[in-house]
């Protein structure tokens, strides 16, 4: 049970911060990045390359795995930017932004996935394992030291992403933006700029999580859209623009994938996704924190 | 659109016409079955011959014969086995992106789901047959009922989510698809996915002759007509209207519902049928490769099918068309460019979205906008004359001439404006008759001419003792007004009275 447990929250702690990713950009900009597949590869080639690097270098240890992490997430803000700067600039104060944009991101993210064919090939790339290769016993359970990285590291992300949403002042004109996008605008936060703000820091997340789940399945040009998919899916069942919503739809969504992949079959695993998914959206159609959508209306 | 009606300005779009015996009766051809007409004609008299003739209203048919025919006897005419695969690849994704059109445009609900329905047919209908041995006529009915049970279970949520939401979840279906079929050793996971041995319309034994790969070409050619009379009956019939009055926003939703139109019901019904029409179209693919692979449910796929009906135009069967043999020409017969054909797809896909309003079709009107902004610019900036009557500024005005004759009388009037002074009034009040100075004479002709009704006149009371200032009815039998109490001794004041009343008038126009 405790097993079940623990990979859920691995499993939740790293769609989470895609989905918050997703979650924060449509709700402070409007926009739905479906380019989030090539941001997560971006990340994850990034590091593998930095990995690359520092063999040559022979760094290692702790050294190794904070660089790791950092070119990731970096690797990720600036695939986040260029998405902006093609997918939001230019398209931001024109008719039918919602759609359009929609558009232009599954087109960056259908080019993003050849890119990365041309540049690295189709193989598969594997990371250096960032958090070693211990096991520690908790209540008659083993858990990796992997696992245990990947949850604390993810949630004091994930935490001080929040605490920097609540507390800073760039964080603030985030919110007032989530809130009211026109009023913000009034009252003098730069819709470009933060939306570039924005974007960069969901794409952090994101090559966050990629770095941490290529310990588990390698970096591929293919490996964003599974991530991607899980991610849209729970921040949908979250709300979108709800952070409470979605941890809560992260962590439902972990459970109830440990437990199908436990109990029942791993290839029923999409189909209760799917299920729980649409069942939450049938009860609440904007999802379990959503209230968002009103105020967008 | 503006094919449909004359624009009043501007060159106007050329309508074929031809002369027709008007002695005869003319009976218009409809649809069998249906009160359908094929072509949309009307008659009306020539404006120059004042012949009776035939005008063609609507030009699309024509394009469409014409355009469906190239794409039927290119391939039999060149007739390599390239240009048949290009070709059938052409047809049967054509056909998925017309129904994903209806979807989309006629149904307005933005479904990603089109190529997991497709799967779900090829791979039902594929199984079956390879299992069961079913025969492809019955593997077709049975794509179309997995596609509308399919169709019917992802409406459901539907009926809860908007637009964006719906998008965001049916996206992952295909990936969820793809997943299961990995995962089930019944769907073939022994062969990564993939399906083989599946009953084929043409003959095994006729497929390396180039009569079968005619035939079979022509198969996938039937498929795209059915898809595009699927659409044509759903979009253009009652369904199609209705929706239509609940197609772009809330709003129009609401009005839709409170004209008592149930368009979730009729949306609920588009998307089965197109549903129904994408699972058979799935298991006519099954048996036109003979078997299917997870490719099919490969984002990337999808993400192609999307940047076709962009690339075209979202919403317009033409445009998916049109968008397919564009992209799958350049993925199918630039092979050797690798990666970077898809990147050329993405990159026009990304062009038409931040460029086009809507893709390749709504190109023509996008540019004839900008091009009668310019040239309205352009006129505007050559004289500032015609400005204000620019005929796109004052459409009601029939009569061109009579915008000139506007515009004269109104430069006439500021320049005679500027000639009053002190000078002129004085030497007018010096003398009121006789002769003038230029400005003065040609100021009085222009008051001369000023139009009866409320034109001022001298009115006598008394002769030689008492005149007023009065202003003319204008209509026979309504006496004039009296314009106020003055009495002016002398005929010769009551002139210069009425002329400063004028020169007032004038003044404030």
């Amino acid at each position: 049970m405790i097993d079940v447990l623990i990979s859920a929250a691995v499993l939740a702690s790293m769609y989470g911060l895609i989905a918050i990713g997703i979650s924060f950009t449509w709700a402070s900009i409007g926009m739905l990045n479906l380019a989030q597949g090539f941001i997560f590869t971006a990340g994850g080639y990034t590091a593998w390359l930095f990995a690359q690097y520092a063999e040559t270098l022979g760094m290692e240890g702790p050294a190794l795995s904070v660089g790791v992490l950092v070119f990731g997430m970096g690797g990720s803000a600036l695939a986040g930017l260029l998405v902006g700067a093609v997918a939001f600039l230019p398209l931001q104060d024109r008719a039918n932004f919602r759609t359009r944009s929609l558009i232009a991101t599954l087109a960056i993210s259908l080019m993003g996935t050849q890119l990365w064919l041309v540049l690295f090939g189709s193989q598969n790339k594997p990371l250096p394992p960032i958090f070693g290769e211990g096991r520690f016993e908790i209540a008659n359970a083993g858990i990796s030291s992997q696992q245990l990285g990947t949850i604390i590291v993810a949630s004091f992300m994930l935490a001080a992403v929040i605490m920097w949403m609540r507390s800073s002042r760039h964080g603030l004109q985030m919110r007032a933006m989530m809130m009211n996008p026109l009023g913000a605008a009034v009252v003098g936060v730069s819709v470009r700029t933060t939306g570039m703000r924005v974007l960069a820091i969901s794409g952090a997340l994101t090559g966050l999580s990629s770095v941490l789940l290529a310990q588990v399945f390698f970096v591929s040009p293919t490996s964003g859209t599974q991530p991607l998919v899980i991610g849209l899916i729970i921040s949908l069942a979250g709300g979108l623009g709800s952070i409470p919503g979605t941890v809560a739809a992260a962590g439902l969504i972990g459970l109830a994938e440990a437990m199908t992949a436990r109990y029942l079959q791993q290839s029923l695993v999409p189909f209760v996704l799917f299920g729980i998914v649409v069942l939450i959206l049938i009860f609440r159609p904007r999802g379990l924190g959503g209230l968002l959508e009103d105020v967008r209306e | 659109m503006s094919n449909q009606s004359q624009r009043l300005i501007g060159r106007r779009a050329y309508r074929p016409h031809w002369p027709v015996n008007s002695s005869r009766v003319f009976k218009r051809r409809r649809w069998p079955g249906t009160k359908r007409s094929i072509l949309k004609l009307s008659g009306r008299y020539n404006p120059k011959t004042l012949r009776r003739e035939m005008v063609l209203t609507d030009k699309k048919p024509l394009f469409w014969f014409v355009g469906l025919l190239a794409l039927l006897l290119l391939p039999i005419g060149v007739s390599t086995d390239r240009i048949y695969t290009m070709f059938g690849i052409i047809c049967i994704y054509a056909a998925i992106n017309v129904m994903w059109t209806l979807i989309i445009g006629t149904a307005g609900l933005q479904s990603f789901a089109t190529l997991a329905t497709v799967g779900v047919g090829a791979y039902g209908a594929g199984y079956l047959s390879v299992t069961y041995g079913l025969p492809w006529p019955a593997m077709l009915i049975a794509g179309a009922i997995l596609g509308g049970v399919m169709g019917w279970l992802i409406s459901l949520p539907a009926r809860r989510l908007d637009g964006l939401y719906y998008a965001l979840l049916t996206l992952g279906l295909s990936e969820f698809m793809r997943n299961f079929v990995t995962q089930s050793d019944a769907l073939g996971g022994k062969f990564n996915g993939a399906l083989f041995g599946v009953a084929r319309i043409v003959p095994s034994d006729l497929l390396t002759s180039s009569t079968g790969q005619a035939l079979l070409y022509g198969t996938a050619f039937i498929a795209l007509l059915i898809a595009l009379g699927v659409f044509r009956w759903v979009n253009g019939g009652r369904t199609g209207i209705l929706l239509r009055t609940a197609a772009t926003s809330k709003e129009d939703e609401a009005f839709a519902s409170a004209l008592g139109i149930d368009f979730n019901k009729e949306r609920t019904r588009v998307f089965i049928i197109a549903s129904a029409m994408l699972g058979f179209l799935g298991a006519f693919y099954a048996t036109y490769i003979g078997g299917t692979s997870l490719q099919i449910f490969s984002l990337e796929l999808l993400l192609l099918l999307l940047a076709m009906i962009v690339i075209g135009g979202l919403g317009r069967p033409e445009g998916a068309v049109v968008g397919t043999v564009v992209v799958v020409g350049i993925t199918q017969w630039f092979t050797d460019w690798g990666p970077w054909r898809i990147m050329l797809v993405g990159a026009l896909a990304l062009a038409s979205v931040l460029f086009t309003r809507n893709g390749l079709f709504g190109l023509k009107d996008q540019i004839r906008e900008i091009r009668e902004r310019r040239k309205a610019l352009h006129r505007a900036a050559i004289t500032g004359r015609y400005a204000e009557y620019l005929p796109q500024q004052a459409p009601e005005i029939g009569d061109k001439s009579e915008i000139v004759g506007r515009v004269f009388e109104r430069t006439l009037r500021a320049r005679l404006r500027s000639w009053i002074n002190p000078d002129l009034i004085a030497e007018h009040q010096a003398k009121p008759m006789g002769q003038h100075s230029d400005h003065l004479e040609r100021m009085l002709n222009y008051f001369r001419k000023a139009p009866i009704p409320d034109k001022y006149a001298v009115y006598c009371e008394v002769p030689f003792e008492s005149y007023r200032v009065v202003a003319l009815s204008g209509l026979p039998g309504v006496p004039p007004r009296i314009v106020d109490d003055k009495i002016y001794p002398t005929l010769d004041e009551a002139y210069h009275a009425v002329f400063l009343r004028r020169v007032n008038d004038l003044r404030a126009s």
